[in-house]
């Protein structure tokens, strides 16, 4: 894993229905990286608010993700395509007060993606562009 | 007429938001912008009062939802779906299940009685303690009022070593010497937890809950603390390591010793009796299959208290492990056989999840249980234990602010009182000392499935 990535705050938000074991699974990595990853498990992830994103930085993350399932493979049919809608507008909040709109990350989750939670967080912490402390977290 | 042992309760908020079954998936995209429409019209205001809290991002629909279904069933434009929500179904395992983690929830919140209005849609009989039913033959007879006036139904118990018949010389004097006994109001003691986050704040939290509903806490030689002096009269302190390298001052004050079982057990209790012959000592012994002649040989040694620990599931550590209230059945039978049952008071503990667990087990012959768990999920724990493993408490149990914690113990255990009472009263028992080993008054599933089952076997 990147080191520099290793010292930044990650906000997971991802939908319960990729991986029916994540709890246990995700263990390893909070294990491993302690207080500075938080995972947010989502009935699906429809459900996400651009405001979840707004506090997760404001609770001092630096990236952000929110997982979804593959394309047309929604329970709820459409919760990944309105998931990246909402996805798109909090981006222009975040850009608007001065954050950089690319620390907030949507990924779909296709193969070759594993989908075990913990092996795809550290798939994505592995090529996550390297940016530093967010603004606010600075604060 | 004595005073009636009360507790007194008032609601203690959760500091974080409650996991409930399911989720609300609202999507705003495709209103129709109704003019009276099915969010506004929740009869809970789930929508009106939504919030997210930033913490655990969890939103307030999860925790408020009442699962009724209206907004799901009536907006015309399908826009409202509900989910199993994934933290609930995270909650604990298969046994401290999520119904009876939200259950303890509630009770630690309100201190009522948790009463599902739907009636029970549950099986009848199930593994460990749902085995066993009590006896509800008095439910509709006065006893009841014992519950809410005109009789007293006493929980006292008492715990130290008791005569079996006293001896009195030729001019009536009495010859045998009363034993020191210690007595509780409810048959409950709280327990080491077996696993915690660090547990400065969680011991005052435990030794003031305690307190305030006179009971004891058990408190490791690890954990002890000069800060802990002012609750010296509700701890029991369980000497883990040398006896001889603690503070002689404090031995000589406490009421309640526990030490654990092991070769030189008696050696330790006669030190111990030497220094203060006024505390109960308590022996702490893994349940196990030879638990029944460890008992018997331990009471004939002139032993006070025998706790016998299950693990937290509540099994015992055979090879092929047996639960607890079958092993504690065993104990107690193996006593009442050889006469010495009365002599020796019983602790049992692990796995007591329920209130109704508390009532079987001292059907099965327990005087007391001591409770562990239940005490961390009143304090808001999910039993996910990372902390275990080393990972940071979702809900940051050790900063808890121990006069919070205690209100929600205490709420918590009133309702497992209330509930005792509610046991004792159906079935017409008004002191829980005469509940103990009361095996007559209730079915056990075996019992029950071997007399039916049996007779149809021996046909061929």
């Amino acid at each position: 894993m990147n080191k520099e990535n290793l010292e930044l705050n990650v906000a997971i938000f991802f939908c319960q229905q990729l991986d029916p074991d994540q709890d246990s699974n995700r263990r390893v990595i909070e294990k491993e990286l302690g207080p500075g990853i938080k995972f947010f498990p989502l009935p699906c992830s429809g459900r996400i608010e651009p405001l979840h994103f707004l506090h997760a930085f404001e609770s001092g993350a630096d990236l952000v993700y929110l997982i979804t399932c593959p394309v047309k493979s929604c329970r709820y049919q459409q919760g990944n395509v309105r998931a990246g809608k909402r996805i798109a507008f909090a981006q222009n909040l975040i850009r608007e007060i001065g954050l950089d709109p690319e620390r907030l990350i949507l990924i779909n989750i296709d193969p070759p993606l594993p989908k075990r939670i913990d092996l795809l967080t550290r798939e994505l912490l592995e090529g996550a562009p390297v940016k530093g402390h967010s603004l606010l977290s600075r604060l | 007429m004595p005073v009636k042992y009360h507790i007194h309760t008032a609601p203690v908020p959760n500091r974080f938001p409650t996991v409930i079954r399911s989720g609300v998936i609202a999507w705003e995209e495709g209103c129709l912008k109704c003019p009276k429409c099915v969010k506004r019209e929740c009869v809970y205001g789930v929508y009106d009062k939504r919030g997210l809290d930033s913490r655990l991002m969890s939103d307030s629909l999860d925790s408020l939802c009442k699962d009724c279904f209206r907004c799901v069933q009536n907006c015309p434009n399908r826009l409202i779906h509900k989910a199993l929500n994934p933290d609930y179904k995270n909650l604990g395992d298969h046994y401290w299940t999520p119904e009876i983690i939200s259950k303890l929830w509630f009770q630690a919140e309100t201190g009522r009685i948790p009463v599902s209005g739907a009636g029970y849609g549950g099986p009848f009989s199930g593994s460990g303690f749902d085995a066993m039913w009590t006896d509800m033959s008095e439910i509709v007879r006065p006893t009841r009022d014992g519950i809410l006036g005109r009789e007293y139904i006493s929980t006292q118990v008492d715990l130290g070593r008791k005569h079996q018949a006293l001896e009195f010389d030729t001019l009536g004097n009495l010859l045998s010497p009363p034993y020191p006994s210690v007595e509780i109001p409810i048959p409950i003691i709280f327990d080491i937890l077996p696993w915690s986050p660090p547990r400065d704040r969680i011991n005052h939290t435990l030794l003031r809950a305690a307190k305030k509903i006179n009971t004891f806490s058990i408190i490791t030689q690890e954990d002890w603390h000069p800060s802990l002096q002012r609750y010296l009269n509700h701890i029991m302190l369980y000497l883990t390591g040398d006896p001889e390298g603690f503070d002689k001052e404090i031995l000589k004050k406490l009421r309640l010793i526990e030490i654990p079982d092991g070769l030189k057990v008696l050696e330790i209790q006669k030190w111990l009796k030497g220094i203060n012959p006024e505390a109960v000592i308590a022996v702490r012994i893994p349940l196990n299959p030879q638990a029944k002649d460890r008992a018997l040989e331990l009471t004939q040694s002139g032993l006070e208290i025998l706790h016998f620990m299950a693990d937290e599931f509540g099994r015992d550590q055979g090879e092929a492990p047996l639960f607890i209230k079958d092993r504690i059945k065993e104990v107690h039978l193996h006593l009442v056989k050889n006469g010495f049952r009365d002599q020796i008071t019983l602790l049992a503990g692990g796995g007591v999840a329920m209130a109704e667990d508390l009532a079987k087990l001292i059907i099965c012959g327990a005087d007391a249980v001591t409770v562990d768990i239940p005490l961390l999920v009143a304090l808001e724990c999910r039993v996910c234990r990372r902390c275990a493993e080393g990972i940071p408490c979702p809900v940051n149990i050790a900063q808890i602010y121990p006069p919070r914690g205690q209100a929600r113990i205490r709420n918590l255990i009133a309702g497992w009182y209330n509930q005792l009472l509610e046991v004792m009263g159906a079935m017409g028992i008004r002191e829980a000392r005469r509940l103990r080993g009361e095996m007559g008054r209730a079915m056990f599933f075996e019992d029950l499935e071997r007399e039916i089952f049996l007779p149809l076997h021996k046909r061929n």
